[in-house]
């Protein structure tokens, strides 16, 4: 029911950015979706990519000398049309839910588009989705993209 | 394998009730003064200077009246001037080299070497020991205390002495398995080295230690942890200092609650070492200790500028005698921030309660506006990294609050990335001072 994401932790130093992306390239990582959290002394980069390739992710950015995590986070499909965004987030407000971020994929889809939302509960966010039918994606879903 | 049990080495005097110690020291006192003015021009002068005579010096309660001894007077005055024998009369020396220079000695008369050896005799029994066991002294032999008092402590209990010194691991491995040692006496970290070899050779069935006394330098509970895991034993902290006559002036049992200090050879006091005043039982402060024994070398209020605290209750163990708790500082390093005195090893405490917190951090001291501001810089590590940046504010608050509520100010609390805090080989250097305090 829910997408594995990866954070990775950036010092607010120029150059690393581009370290990362640069680390990512040679490997061969395919980035599905992709967000950067600014703050003044440091980013956190967040990904989603196929589950095939977690594996490599994660160990090449350790060995780049990266902090990286992995979590648990919600996938879901936004009608493509004005107020598409706001009929997703009227169901997580409506559950008493708030936001920590959301950021969406690089693919759009023929019938919307996909947004990673993170919440302070992902099981109550995903129940409250479900029961508003907005189409939630797995990973397995993800991976065949 | 753990199987040391509790012994008492002298339970009339280990157990003697707190009224019964205090007539002993205040008699012992007051002898002990009554030599130093008569023998010690330095203490003489001193006393004469704030006017006090050895009469009116009768209970502990008068101790307050007595001037201080600093480190830097066993230099000043190296190497006989605080002697209170004649020559003749000493039969040792021990000394330590001095990290600054100028090293520091301490001399022993017969009567010095026998106290000082019932001392050692009693925190091995109190770490279990007994006639029975064969002791491994892996303490430096020589001018520091270390051997050699582990060494007398270990024969005056009947037990069997290995004389190792330090250094040459390989070697005290082999002998402390085909010699069966049962206890082992060194600084805990030689120990933890120790014990990591064992483990890497896979001779950790093969050992039969089943404790040691380990001193000589500060360590704590994570530290004592580890060494008790990788040798199986029981691991005792033990307290000394040259200038008092080395390691055994106070000793843990195997209640490992505090460290009984040999109160009916040394007074113990607990001072604010900022206002000199002394402080109540069970507050922090810089431990001082006055020796009223010896005859050798019998220092007055020796501020030792360990921080530590005092607790007078009795031990599970039965032993009456004030417990000193593990020194947690220097004065050396202590930080005055806005008038509020500030260890670094508060802090320290602090962070490592504080899950994913590692021991890398940095105190930088500041005035602003003319008023004192501490940065706390702690590295974040990957179980503190989270991936929303509300998360990991989250964990920098709580540093902060809790910092607050431990030493009383608030700072600023920095979150840098992993491996920029310098590291340090040998003691590290975890405070930068950047007021200018110039005149």
């Amino acid at each position: 029911m829910y997408v594995k994401q990866i954070s990775v932790y950036l010092e607010n130093v120029r150059g690393t950015l581009r370290e990362m992306t640069k680390t990512l390239a040679q490997n061969g990582v395919d980035m599905l979706a992709l967000s950067i959290a600014d703050t003044a002394n440091f980013g956190i980069v967040r990904l989603v990519v196929r589950e095939e390739q977690i594996p490599l992710t994660i160990e090449c950015m350790r060995s780049a000398g990266f902090m990286v995590r992995m979590d648990e986070v919600i996938c879901v499909q936004v009608p493509n049309k004005p107020a598409g965004l706001d009929s997703v987030l009227e169901v997580v407000d409506n559950a008493g839910l708030s936001v920590e971020y959301i950021y969406s994929f690089t693919i759009s889809l023929e019938n919307g588009a996909l947004l990673i939302i993170r919440t302070n509960d992902n099981d109550k966010a995903y129940e409250a989705l479900n029961k508003g039918k907005i189409k939630v994606y797995n990973q397995n879903e993800i991976n065949s993209l | 394998m753990k199987t040391a049990v509790n012994k008492i080495y002298n339970p009339e005097i280990e157990c003697m009730s707190r009224e019964a110690i205090r007539e002993m020291q205040n008699e012992r006192l007051q002898k002990t003064i009554r030599l130093v003015y008569d023998k010690v021009e330095v203490y003489r002068k001193r006393m004469d200077e704030k006017g006090v005579k050895p009469e009116d010096i009768k209970t502990i309660d008068d101790l307050h009246l007595l001037p201080f001894t600093e480190k830097t007077d066993l230099r000043d005055y190296f190497p006989y001037g605080l002697f209170a024998a004649d020559l003749k009369d000493i039969v040792r020396i021990q000394g330590s080299s001095g990290t600054t220079g100028k090293p520091i000695v301490s001399g022993y008369t017969e009567n010095d070497v026998e106290a000082w050896s019932e001392m050692v005799a009693r925190a091995l029994y109190a770490a279990g020991g007994g006639e029975d066991d064969i002791v491994q002294v892996a303490y430096g032999y020589g001018l520091f205390t270390g051997g050699l008092g582990a060494h007398q402590g270990a024969t005056k209990i009947g037990a069997t002495v290995i004389p190792m010194s330090s250094g040459n691991t390989e070697r005290q491995i082999m002998m402390m398995q085909e010699l069966g040692a049962t206890m082992l006496c060194c600084t805990p970290s030689y120990a933890t080295y120790l014990g990591e070899t064992v483990k890497e050779k896979g001779l950790q069935g093969k050992i039969k230690l089943k404790s040691g006394c380990f001193g000589a330098e500060p360590w704590t509970e994570e530290m004592r942890q580890n060494l008790e895991n990788l040798l199986d034993i029981d691991a005792m902290n033990i307290y000394g200092l040259t200038e008092m006559g080395g390691p055994g002036i106070a000793f843990e049992c195997l209640e490992k609650d505090g460290m009984h200090i040999n109160e009916d050879h040394v007074i113990a006091e607990i001072i604010d070492p900022v206002t000199d005043e002394p402080l109540p039982y069970g507050e922090y402060g810089e431990l001082v200790f006055t020796s009223i024994t010896k005859t050798g070398m019998p220092l007055i209020r020796y501020r030792t500028h360990d921080i530590c605290c005092l607790n007078p209750e009795p031990c599970a163990c039965g032993r009456t005698h004030v417990r000193m708790s593990r020194i947690t500082g220097r004065t050396d390093d202590m930080m005055v921030i806005r008038g509020v005195n500030v260890f670094p090893s508060q802090i320290e405490s602090v962070l490592m309660r504080v899950k994913g917190v590692t021991p890398n951090y940095m105190l930088i001291v500041d005035r602003v506006n003319s008023t004192d501001t501490l940065e706390v810089q702690v590295e974040l590590s990957e179980e503190m990294f989270t991936d929303t940046v509300s998360g990991i504010e989250r964990i920098r608050d709580e540093i902060k609050e809790n910092i607050k509520s431990v030493v009383g100010i608030s700072v600023k609390v920095q979150l840098v990335p992993p491996k920029t805090i310098q590291r340090f080989e040998g003691k590290a250097k975890r405070v930068i001072d950047n007021r200018k305090l110039g005149f």
